[in-house]
C-alpha cells in the first residue's frame, strides 16, 4: 500500500513534466505559452512563499520586496548583454536572499501576526524609497535591451526548469528535519525550541529559500516583459498575490502551492480580462471563504472529497473514518500565534 | 528656523494627532476586546470617505456633519460584518492568522466594492471655506484643520466618557483586562464583542469621512493610513485610548519635523520604518518604556 502511494507520488509528476515538455512540440499558440509561463513564474512565488508561510506559519505580507529586487537586479543586468541571463537570474535569487537576511535579523525577533504587520511596513518603505531613487527609473520605470533574440520557447522552457528545482525543493524539505522543524516552529515554537529547533534559525533559513526563488520568479518576468517599474515589481498586490496562491491552494503542502499557482494565474489572466471591475472581489471573497469553511485550501477540500468517497466505498455510508491529513492542513492555518517577545 | 516656525510646525502636528487619534482609537478598542489586528481598517475608512461624499453632494450637509452623520451608519455596517462574518473565527486570546487573513480578504472586497459603485476617479470635498486660514500671531491655522481637530477630539473624548461611566464601558474594560474573568461574572462577551465591533468600525468610518474633507481619495484610499494607525497603537500600548492620543502625537511630530531634512516621498518610508522599528524595541509601547525607567530608577 505504501509503496504503490510512493510510485505515484513520483509517476504523477513525471508524467505531468514530460507533458509539459512535449506540449510546445504539439503545437501551442503564443497565448497558451504566455499563460503557462506566466502561471510558471506564480507557481514559483507561491510555492516559495508556502516554505515560509505555510510550512513555518510566518505570514508574510512582503514578499514583493524579493520579486521586485530580483526584477531589478536580473534587469540591471541583463541589459544590453552585460550579463548572461540565467546567470543574471542566479545573481538576482542572491540578492533577494541576502535582503531576506537583512529583513528576517530584526523582524523574526517578532512572532506571528506581529511579524506580519512588520513586514507590511517594511515592503512599503522599501516601495517607497525604490520609486525615489534614481537607478530604479523612479515612477517612469526601467527598460531593458536584450541584445539577444527574443524565443518565447526558450522563456518557457526556462521559468519551467525553476519551477520544477521550487517543486523538488519544497519536496525534500517537507521530508527532511528541516521541514519538520518548520512545522513544529508553526505548532508551537516554544516547543520546538525545548526539543532542540532553534526558531530563529529556522526561520532565517526558510526566509532567504523563499526569497530566492521569489528573486528568481521576479526577474524570469523582468526579463519576458522587458519592462518593469518600483510601484508595480514592488506594489502591495504583488505581496497579496503570492500570499492568496497558497492559502487558495492549500498551506503546507506540496501540490497546494502549485494548484494555487494555476489558479491564481488563470484568473489573473482569464477571467480578469472579462471582468477587470471585479478582480478584487473574487481574490478577497475567495480568502473568506478558505478562512470560514476550507482552511485547507483546495488540497485540504480534495483530501476531503477522497476521504468521504473511499468511506462511502468501503464501509457503507454512515461510519466515521480516521481523518488525519485535513487535520494537518487545519493545524497549519489555524495554529496560534503569540505575543510579541523575542 | 525660526521660533515662528517651529510653532507653526507644531500646531501642524497637534492638528494632524487629532485626525490620526481618531483613526487609532477603532483599532485599538476591536484589537483589545477581540485581540484582532483590524486589516480591513482602511477599507471602513474609504467607505466612510464616500458615504460622507454621497451626504456632502446630495444633502448639502456641512462636511463636518457629514462625517458625524457617517457615524451611526459604519456602526451598523460594522455590526453587520462582525454578525456575518466576525463571529464565525475561533475565539483565542492572541491574534490568528484566520483573523488576518479573513480582515484581509474584507479589505478587498470593500476596496471592490469602492470601485464598482463609486469609479476609479479621485474625489474631493470641497467647500468655499476648503483654504480658509485664521491668523494667530504669526501662527497660520487652516481652520478645515481645525474643525476636523475639534470634531475628531471630541468623539474620542465621548469614546473615553462612554468607556468610564456606562456598563458597557465597564464590561468592555473588564473584557480587556481578563476575558474568562468577565465571562464568569456574567458579562455577555459575544454581544460586547459585537458592539465593540460596531464602534470601532464606526471610529474608522468617521476617521475616513474627517479626513475626505482634508485629502482626497479614491477607492485604494487608506493604505498609508492603515500603517500610521499601526504604529500609532503600537506606539500606545495597544490597548488604551490615551496611549493612542500619546502615540498619534509622537508619530505627527516625527512626520512634521522630518520634512525639513528629508524630501516629501520619504515621509512614508518614515512612518513605515518607524514601526518596525517600534515593534522590536518597544513591543509593550510608550507605556512600557516609562514603566522600565521607573523601576530602574
Amino acid at each position: 500500500m505504501k509503496s504503490r502511494s510512493l510510485r505515484w507520488q513520483f509517476l504523477l509528476p513525471a508524467i505531468l513534466l514530460a507533458g509539459l515538455l512535449v506540449l510546445p512540440e504539439v503545437g501551442l499558440s503564443p497565448n497558451a505559452l504566455r499563460l503557462l509561463f506566466v502561471s510558471f513564474v506564480w507557481i514559483i512565488a507561491s510555492l516559495a512563499w508556502n516554505l515560509l508561510g505555510g510550512y513555518a506559519g510566518q505570514v508574510s505580507f512582503g514578499f514583493a520586496v524579493f520579486n521586485g529586487i530580483g526584477a531589478y537586479v536580473a534587469a540591471m543586468l541583463i541589459d544590453n548583454g552585460r550579463l548572461h541571463p540565467y546567470l543574471a537570474f542566479l545573481a538576482a535569487g542572491v540578492a533577494a536572499a541576502i535582503a531576506s537576511v537583512l529583513i528576517g535579523l530584526p523582524t523574526f525577533r517578532l512572532r506571528g501576526p506581529y511579524f506580519a504587520i512588520a513586514t507590511i511596513g517594511v515592503s512599503e518603505a522599501i516601495r517607497v524609497v525604490a520609486t525615489n531613487v534614481d537607478f530604479t527609473g523612479g515612477a517612469s520605470g526601467y527598460r531593458i535591451t536584450e541584445s539577444r533574440q527574443f524565443n518565447q520557447l526558450e522563456h518557457y522552457y526556462c521559468a519551467m526548469f525553476v519551477a520544477a528545482v521550487a517543486v523538488a525543493t519544497t519536496y525534500l524539505i517537507s521530508r527532511h528535519k528541516f521541514g519538520l522543524g518548520l512545522m513544529a516552529i508553526n505548532q508551537d515554537e516554544d516547543a520546538a525550541a525545548d526539543s532542540g529547533v532553534n526558531p530563529f534559525a529556522y526561520k532565517l533559513k526558510a526566509h532567504a529559500i523563499a526569497a530566492f526563488f521569489t528573486g528568481i520568479a521576479g526577474g524570469l518576468f523582468a526579463r519576458y516583459a522587458a519592462y518593469i517599474h518600483p510601484n508595480g515589481v514592488f506594489g502591495f498586490h504583488n505581496s497579496v498575490q503570492i500570499l492568496l496562491m497558497p492559502v487558495i491552494g492549500g498551506l503546507g503542502t506540496v501540490w497546494g502551492p502549485v494548484l494555487g499557482g494555476v489558479v491564481v494565474g488563470v484568473i489573473e489572466e482569464e477571467i480578469v480580462a472579462y471582468f477587470p471591475q471585479a478582480h478584487l472581489l473574487i481574490y478577497g471573497g475567495l480568502l473568506i471563504i478558505i478562512v470560514l469553511f476550507e482552511p485547507g485550501g483546495i488540497v485540504g477540500g480534495l483530501r476531503r472529497l477522497a476521504r468521504w468517497i473511499r468511506r462511502v466505498l468501503e464501509r457503507g455510508p454512515g461510519t466515521p473514518a480516521a481523518d488525519t491529513p485535513s487535520e494537518q492542513a487545519d493545524e497549519v492555518l489555524w495554529g496560534t500565534g503569540s505575543g510579541p517577545g523575542r | 528656523m525660526t521660533l515662528a516656525d517651529i510653532a507653526n510646525l507644531v500646531v501642524a502636528a497637534v492638528l494632524l494627532a487629532g485626525i490620526y487619534a481618531v483613526m487609532s482609537v477603532g483599532m485599538t478598542v476591536i484589537y483589545g476586546v477581540m485581540k484582532i489586528v483590524n486589516l480591513a481598517h482602511a477599507g471602513f475608512m474609504m467607505l466612510g470617505a464616500y458615504i460622507a461624499l454621497e451626504f456632502f453632494e446630495r444633502l448639502h450637509l456641512d462636511p463636518i456633519l457629514a462625517a458625524l452623520a457617517t457615524f451611526p451608519i459604519m456602526v451598523i455596517v460594522g455590526g453587520f460584518v462582525h454578525f456575518t462574518l466576525v463571529r464565525w473565527l475561533p475565539r483565542s486570546d492572541q491574534p490568528t492568522l484566520p483573523s488576518l487573513l479573513l480582515m484581509f480578504g474584507l479589505w478587498l472586497v470593500l476596496q471592490n466594492l469602492g470601485y464598482l459603485i463609486w469609479g476609479n476617479t479621485d474625489r474631493s470635498i470641497f467647500t468655499p471655506r476648503t483654504f480658509d486660514v485664521i491668523h494667530l500671531g504669526p501662527v497660520v491655522i487652516p481652520t478645515i484643520r481645525l474643525y476636523v481637530f475639534i470634531a475628531g477630539l471630541g468623539c474620542v473624548l465621548l469614546l473615553e466618557a462612554l468607556l468610564n461611566w456606562t456598563w458597557f464601558g465597564r464590561a468592555l474594560r473588564a473584557l480587556v483586562q481578563n476575558p474568562y474573568a468577565g465571562r464568569i461574572v456574567g458579562i455577555d462577551d459575544e454581544k460586547i464583542a459585537g458592539l465593540t465591533f460596531g464602534l470601532g468600525i464606526g471610529f474608522a468610518g468617521l476617521a475616513g469621512a474627517l479626513l475626505a474633507s482634508l485629502y482626497s481619495f479614491n477607492p485604494d484610499f487608506g493604505r498609508p493610513f492603515l500603517i500610521r494607525a499601526f504604529v500609532i497603537i503600537v506606539l500606545g500600548g495597544l490597548e488604551s485610548v490615551s496611549g493612542v492620543a500619546i502615540g498619534a502625537l509622537v508619530l505627527a511630530l516625527v512626520e512634521t519635523f522630518t520634512i525639513i531634512w528629508l524630501p516629501a516621498g520619504y515621509q512614508l518610508a518614515i512612518s513605515f520604518g518607524l514601526l518596525v522599528l517600534v515593534l522590536i524595541v518597544l513591543p509593550g509601547g510608550i507605556a512600557s518604556l516609562l514603566g522600565r525607567v521607573r523601576r530602574l530608577a
